[in-house]
C-alpha cells in the first residue's frame, strides 16, 4: 500500500513540469511572473499559440529538426552497428585499443570542442546546411551508440553466426543477415538516445546556421526572448509544440524500448 | 523470437557470448579466417572512423593545441606552454578549484542518492504492480523535456516570494527558513542539483527496471519457495545480478555529473559569487563570455581527461566475468 | 504479435525512408541555393547598370543582395523599426535585396565571436562597440568606412555619437540609437511620501531610508543577471569619479583603479547594501523577475537603460505613473547631474571579406538613419540620428529620455562593454562577490586595478 502511494506521488512530481508548461504557455507575463504561477490560467491566452507559431516559423523549425534528428539517427544506427561488429566480433590487433578511444566520445563536454569544429566544417565548406548539424551530432553520438550495441551484440551467439558461415556466407552477408535483423530491438533504444541528444542540441545549432530557412526548433525558441524582456507565453506555446510530438513518439514507441531495453542493458 | 531470447537468457547466464562449439577444425579456421578478413574490418569501421575522427579526435587535439596558448580566439596567440593549467588552479578570480570539488560532491550525490532512489523505483515496477507501464513511461518524462522548461520551472519554484518551497515552508510556520534559495551562498548548490538529481531518476530507473525485468523467473521462484521475503530477495539475488547495468548508470552518472551545465547555466550560472560553479560553466564563461581560448581549453581538456580516467577506472572495479 | 511487429517494422521502414528522401531533397536544394548566390554575387560584380533611376551615385543598379544579422528578433522592441529601414532601403535602391537574419541577444555573442574567427561573417552584421568588437577590428576581419562617412552624414550624425565604432582613428561602424542609464521611478509613490526624484546621493539615501521606514524596499535590482547591477554600480562610479577619468582607467590609457574617487562609489554603493536598500533575494531573481516587482508597484526605483521605458509602456498597469530622472551625483567636483552612462553601443558593421562591401557601407548609413527614426517614434529607443521630422506622438518617458540624453555633456559607455572581455567578465565577478559581502570596497577596488594593470 505504502509503495502505491509512493508511486502515484512520485508520478504526480514527475507530471508537474508537464502541467505546468501547458498553463503557463496560455498566460501573460504578469500571471506567470505575479498573481497566479501554479493555477490554471485565469485569461487564456490562445493567441500565445497564434504568436509563437506565426512569427515563430514554428513548423518549419519543427521540420528541421525533424530532418537533421532523423538523418543523425539513421547515420548514427549504421555506423555505430558496423563499427561495434567490428569491434566485437571480428579478430584484429588494436582491437582493445579502439574500444577504449571510441570510449573518449562520452567525456568530452560538447561546447568545448565548438571553435575547433566550426573551423572543421567552414573548410568543408558545409555551414549553414544540415550537415552542419548531422556531422557533428552523429559524431557524438557514436560513443554512446557504440556502448549500447556492444552491449547487445555480446548477447547474441556465436553459433548463430557460424551457421551462417556454414551456410557459405561472407562476412557481410553474416552481419546483413545474421546481425542486424537480430539488432532490431536495440535500435529502438539507441534511436531515442540519440534523439534525445540531438533534439535538444542549441549551441551548434545557434553557431552552425544563420539562415533561418535551416533553422532548428530550439533555437526558434530562443529568439522568442527579445534583449532585455521577454514574452514567457509565447515561448510556453512554443515549448508545448515542440515537446508534444516527442511524447507522442514516445509513447508510441515505448512499448518496444521496454523490450529492447532488456537485452541492450544487460550488458556493461 | 522465442528461441532467439531463451539463447540470449541462457549466454547471459553464461556470462559470456558463448564459446564456440565448433566440431570441426576446418571449419574453425573457415570462420577464424572469415572474421580475420581486413577488407571487412576497414569497411565497418570506415564511417564511425571518418567521423569520430574528423569531429573528436582532431577537434581535441586542436583544443590542446590551444591550451597551450594564450589567445583571444580571433587574433594572434601567444605560445605559454603549461601556464593556462597552472593559472587554471592558482588564479583565485576563476573559481576552479572550488568548481571542480562541487563537480565531485555532485557525482557523489548522484551515485549515492539519486541512483538509489532510481533502485528503488525500479524494484518497487517490476515486482509487478498495477499500472507498470504507465508508471515506467510517467518516470522518463522529465528526461524529454527540455532543460529550458525544467530551469525556467524550478525557478519559478524557488522563487523566494511566491514559489511553492517558500510558501509551504510559510505555511506550516517555518517562515525562518524561507530563503533565497537559489541567491544564497549556503543553498545555492544544492538547490541546483535537486532539479538535476529528479530529472534524470527516471532515466537511469529505466534502465534497472529493464535489467531486472531480464533475469529470469526461476531463481527468484527458487528463493520464494526457500522462504526468502522481498528484502532478501533483493539484497542477494536481484541486485547481485544487476551489476552490468548498475555499471554502465554508474559511468553514466560520474562522467555526467563532471560534465554538467546547462540546468546550472538557466538557474544561476555558477553564482552567487562561484557558490554552485561547475567546471562547465567557468568552461564556457572563460572562452566565450571572457575570450580566454587558452584557459577554457584547458579547462575542457581537464574534463575529458578526468571523466576518460573514471570511466575506465569504474570498468575496471566493476568487471564481471564479461570483458570482451 | 507477429502483426504488431510488422506494422512497426513497417512503419519504422518508411520513416526511415521518408527522412533520407527529404534529406536527399532537401541537400540538393541547399547546394543549388548555395550555387544560385554565388552566381548572384558573381554576376553583381561584373554586370553593368541597366536602368537609370533617381540621384543614385552609387553603383546600386546592379543585382546585389546583402545578407545581415542583427538581435532585432520579433520579440524585441527594435524588429519593427529594422524591417521598415529595411523595406524603405529596398524600395529607394531597386537592386539591391537585403536578407535580414535575427538571432537572440546572449547566444548571438558566441555566434558573432565564432564567426569572426573562423570568417563566416555575413555582409552586415550588428555588434557592440567598444571593448567588444575591438579584437574584430584588430584581426582585420572588418571593412573601415570612413570615406562613406560623407559630409550629409556628418551634419546627422556627430563624430561624438560614432567614439565607441572609432578604433584607432578610423571608423569602422555606423549607430542608431544612444540609450542612457537612467533612475526609473514610480512618480505616483514619491507623491504619496512626499518624495521628488533625488539630485545628489544624500538625497538618495534620504529617500530610501523614507521608504524604508514606510515598510517599502527602495530599488529593484538582479544580481543573477549581473549587468543589471553594474548599471547600479557604474552610475554611482560616473558620479563619482566623472567621465574622463572613468574612461582613462578603464581603457587603461592612464589613471589606476585603486584611487579616491572610485572607492568612494563602492563604498556608497554597499552603505546601500547594507541599509537594505535593494530587494531581498536580488541574487536569485533575474532581470525579467526583478524588473517586475517594478511595474506591479512592490519597489518604486530601478535603475536601468533607457529601453525600460519601452517596456513600462507595455507591461505595467498604467505607464502614468512612472517617470525617469538622473542618477544623483556623488561627487559634484568631478561629475555633473548631465553626465550619463551610455551612449552607442549598438553598432552596424561591414566584414572585409564581404564581395559587396562598398554597397554595403553605403547601405548601412540610410539603414541606420531610417532605425533610429523608426524606433524613436515607436518609444523603442532615443535616436542617434538628428530628429528632423514630426516628433510629437513619441510617449512622453521617452520623449523625456530623447531630452536628457540631448542635453548630456558626456557620454560613458557602460563598464562591461567599453572594457576588455577578460576585463569585463573580471569586473562583474567581482561585482558579485562586492554585493554579497564576501569582499571589501577597498579590496574591490585593489582587485579591478590588479586586472586592469595584470
Amino acid at each position: 500500500m505504502i509503495i502505491s502511494f509512493i508511486l502515484i506521488f512520485w508520478s504526480l512530481v514527475q507530471l508537474f513540469p508537464l502541467y505546468w508548461m501547458l498553463t503557463f504557455s496560455l498566460k501573460e507575463n504578469a500571471e506567470i511572473f505575479g498573481d497566479n504561477v501554479i493555477g490554471l490560467p485565469h485569461k487564456w491566452l490562445w493567441s500565445n499559440y497564434t504568436t509563437a507559431l506565426q512569427s515563430g516559423n514554428m513548423f518549419k523549425y519543427l521540420m528541421n529538426s525533424a530532418i537533421v534528428t532523423g538523418a543523425t539517427i539513421v547515420i548514427t544506427v549504421i555506423a555505430a552497428t558496423a563499427a561495434t561488429y567490428a569491434l566485437t566480433r571480428m579478430v584484429w590487433k588494436g582491437r582493445k585499443t579502439a574500444t577504449s578511444v571510441f570510449m573518449l566520445g562520452i567525456t568530452i563536454p560538447i561546447n568545448a570542442v565548438i571553435l575547433p569544429v566550426f573551423l572543421i566544417l567552414s573548410k568543408l565548406d558545409i555551414t549553414n546546411s544540415y550537415w552542419a548539424l548531422i556531422i557533428p551530432y552523429s559524431a557524438f553520438a557514436l560513443s554512446m551508440a557504440i556502448m549500447i550495441s556492444a552491449s547487445f551484440m555480446q548477447g547474441i551467439p556465436r553459433e548463430l553466426e557460424e551457421a551462417a558461415c556454414l551456410d557459405g556466407c561472407n562476412i557481410y552477408g553474416i552481419f546483413w543477415n545474421v546481425i542486424l535483423p537480430l539488432m532490431r530491438p536495440a535500435l529502438a533504444t539507441l534511436s531515442i538516445f540519440i534523439f534525445l541528444q540531438a533534439w535538444n542540441e542549441l549551441m551548434y545549432a545557434v553557431i552552425f546556421i544563420s539562415e533561418s530557412k535551416y533553422r532548428t526548433i530550439t533555437v526558434g525558441i530562443q529568439e522568442l526572448s527579445g534583449s532585455f524582456t521577454t514574452d514567457w507565453g509565447p515561448i510556453g506555446a512554443a515549448l508545448v509544440v515542440a515537446t508534444f510530438p516527442v511524447l507522442l513518439i514516445y509513447a508510441f514507441f515505448s512499448q518496444r524500448i521496454q523490450g529492447s531495453l532488456v537485452a541492450g542493458a544487460v550488458k556493461g | 523470437m522465442l528461441f532467439l531470447l531463451r539463447c540470449t537468457a541462457k549466454a547471459v547466464h553464461r556470462g559470456g557470448s558463448g564459446i564456440s562449439h565448433l566440431a570441426f577444425r576446418g571449419e574453425e579456421h573457415h570462420m577464424d579466417k572469415t572474421m580475420k578478413n581486413k577488407t571487412a574490418i576497414i569497411l565497418f569501421l570506415l564511417p564511425a572512423c571518418i567521423l569520430f575522427i574528423g569531429i573528436i579526435i582532431i577537434p581535441i587535439f586542436m583544443s590542446g593545441y590551444y591550451s597551450l596558448l594564450e589567445w583571444d580566439g580571433i587574433t594572434a596567440s601567444t605560445f605559454v606552454g603549461f601556464d593556462n593549467y597552472i593559472e587554471m588552479f592558482t588564479k583565485k578570480s576563476i573559481g576552479f578549484p572550488g568548481a571542480v570539488k562541487n563537480a565531485f560532491l555532485f557525482a557523489g550525490l548522484s551515485v549515492f542518492i539519486q541512483l538509489p532512489i532510481s533502485l528503488g523505483l525500479a524494484l518497487a515496477l517490476a515486482k509487478g504492480i498495477r499500472g507498470e507501464k504507465i508508471f515506467t513511461a510517467i518516470f522518463f518524462i522529465p528526461v524529454i523535456i527540455s532543460t529550458t522548461v525544467i530551469g525556467q520551472l524550478w525557478l519559478k519554484i524557488y522563487n523566494p516570494t511566491y514559489g511553492i518551497v517558500n510558501m509551504a515552508l510559510r505555511a506550516v510556520g517555518l517562515d525562518s527558513m524561507a530563503t533565497t534559495w537559489l541567491g544564497e551562498e549556503k543553498t545555492a548548490l544544492i538547490a541546483v542539483f535537486i532539479p538535476i538529481l529528479w530529472q534524470y531518476v527516471g532515466y537511469h530507473m529505466l534502465l534497472m527496471y529493464t535489467g531486472i525485468k531480464s533475469q529470469s523467473t526461476e531463481l527468484r521462484e527458487a528463493a520464494m519457495i526457500d522462504g526468502a521475503n522481498e528484502w532478501q530477495i533483493a539484497r542477494h539475488l536481484t541486485i547481485p545480478l544487476l551489476k552490468p547495468v548498475l555499471t554502465v548508470c554508474v559511468i553514466f552518472s560520474i562522467t555526467g555529473s563532471l560534465k554538467v551545465f546547462d540546468l546550472i547555466y538557466v538557474l544561476t550560472n555558477g553564482g552567487p559569487a562561484h557558490a554552485s560553479e561547475v567546471p562547465a560553466t567557468i568552461m564556457i564563461k572563460q572562452l566565450f563570455g571572457r575570450n580566454n581560448y587558452g584557459v577554457g581549453s584547458a579547462i575542457a581538456m581537464f574534463i575529458v581527461f578526468i571523466c576518460f580516467f573514471f570511466a575506465i577506472l569504474i570498468k575496471k572495479t566493476f568487471r564481471t566475468e564479461v570483458d570482451e | 504479435m507477429k502483426k504488431f511487429n510488422n506494422m512497426k517494422r513497417l512503419l519504422s521502414v518508411l520513416l526511415a525512408a521518408g527522412m533520407l528522401t527529404s534529406l536527399a531533397a532537401c541537400t540538393g536544394t541547399a547546394k543549388t541555393t548555395e550555387a544560385t548566390t554565388k552566381a548572384d554575387t558573381a554576376a553583381a560584380t561584373t554586370t553593368a547598370a541597366p536602368e537609370a533611376t533617381e540621384a543614385d551615385e552609387t553603383a546600386a543598379q546592379e543585382d546585389i543582395t546583402l545578407t545581415m544579422w542583427s538581435i532585432a528578433t520579433e520579440s524585441d522592441s527594435f524588429n519593427a523599426a529594422y524591417t521598415q529601414a529595411i523595406a524603405d532601403y529596398e524600395t529607394a535602391h531597386p537592386g539591391i535585396t537585403i536578407v535580414h537574419e535575427t538571432f537572440e541577444n546572449e547566444s548571438y555573442k558566441t555566434k558573432i565571436k565564432s564567426a569572426v574567427a573562423a570568417n563566416e561573417l555575413p555582409d552586415i552584421f550588428y555588434t557592440w562597440g567598444g571593448g567588444f568588437s575591438k579584437s574584430f577590428v584588430e584581426s582585420g576581419k572588418v571593412f573601415a568606412i570612413d570615406e562613406y562617412y560623407t559630409d550629409e552624414y556628418k551634419a546627422q550624425l556627430s563624430a561624438a555619437a560614432l567614439g565607441n565604432a572609432t578604433y584607432d582613428g578610423k571608423l569602422y561602424g555606423v549607430t542608431y540609437t544612444t540609450p542612457i542609464s537612467l533612475l526609473f521611478y514610480n512618480k505616483t509613490m514619491f507623491e504619496e511620501l512626499g518624495l521628488t526624484a533625488p539630485t545628489t546621493f544624500d538625497e538618495l539615501k534620504a529617500v530610501c531610508q523614507t521608504f524604508l521606514d514606510n515598510d517599502i524596499t527602495p530599488f529593484g535590482i538582479s544580481v543573477k543577471d549581473t549587468w543589471v547591477t553594474a548599471m547600479c554600480h557604474d552610475a554611482l562610479t560616473l558620479k563619482s569619479a566623472g567621465p574622463d577619468q572613468v574612461k582613462n582607467v578603464l581603457t587603461k590609457t592612464e589613471g589606476s583603479y585603486n584611487s579616491a574617487d572610485f572607492l568612494n562609489a563602492d563604498t556608497k554603493f554597499m552603505e546601500l547594501v547594507d541599509m537594505g536598500a535593494f530587494i531581498d533575494g536580488a541574487t536569485g531573481l533575474s532581470n525579467d523577475e526583478a524588473s517586475a516587482l517594478f511595474y506591479d508597484g512592490t519597489v518604486p526605483m530601478y535603475i536601468t537603460g533607457s529601453w525600460m521605458g519601452g517596456s513600462i509602456m507595455s507591461d505595467a498597469a498604467d505607464p502614468t505613473d512612472f517617470d525617469c530622472a538622473p542618477i544623483p551625483v556623488l561627487n559634484d567636483a568631478t561629475a555633473k547631474i548631465t553626465d550619463f552612462m551610455g551612449g552607442a553601443a549598438d553598432t552596424l558593421m561591414v566584414a572585409e571579406s564581404s564581395p559587396n562591401k562598398e554597397a554595403a557601407a553605403q547601405a548601412i548609413f540610410e539603414i541606420s538613419k531610417s532605425i533610429s527614426m523608426y524606433a524613436y517614434l515607436a518609444g523603442s529607443g532615443i535616436p542617434a540620428w538628428k530628429v528632423d521630422y514630426d516628433d510629437s506622438a513619441v510617449n512622453a518617458i521617452t520623449a523625456k529620455e530623447a531630452e536628457l540624453a540631448g542635453n548630456a555633456t558626456s557620454f560613458t559607455l557602460w563598464f562591461d562593454t567599453l572594457m576588455e572581455a577578460d576585463d569585463a567578465g573580471e569586473y562583474l565577478a567581482l561585482l558579485q562577490e562586492l554585493y554579497v559581502g564576501n569582499i571589501s570596497p577597498d579590496e574591490f577596488t585593489a582587485s579591478m586595478a590588479e586586472q586592469l594593470e595584470g
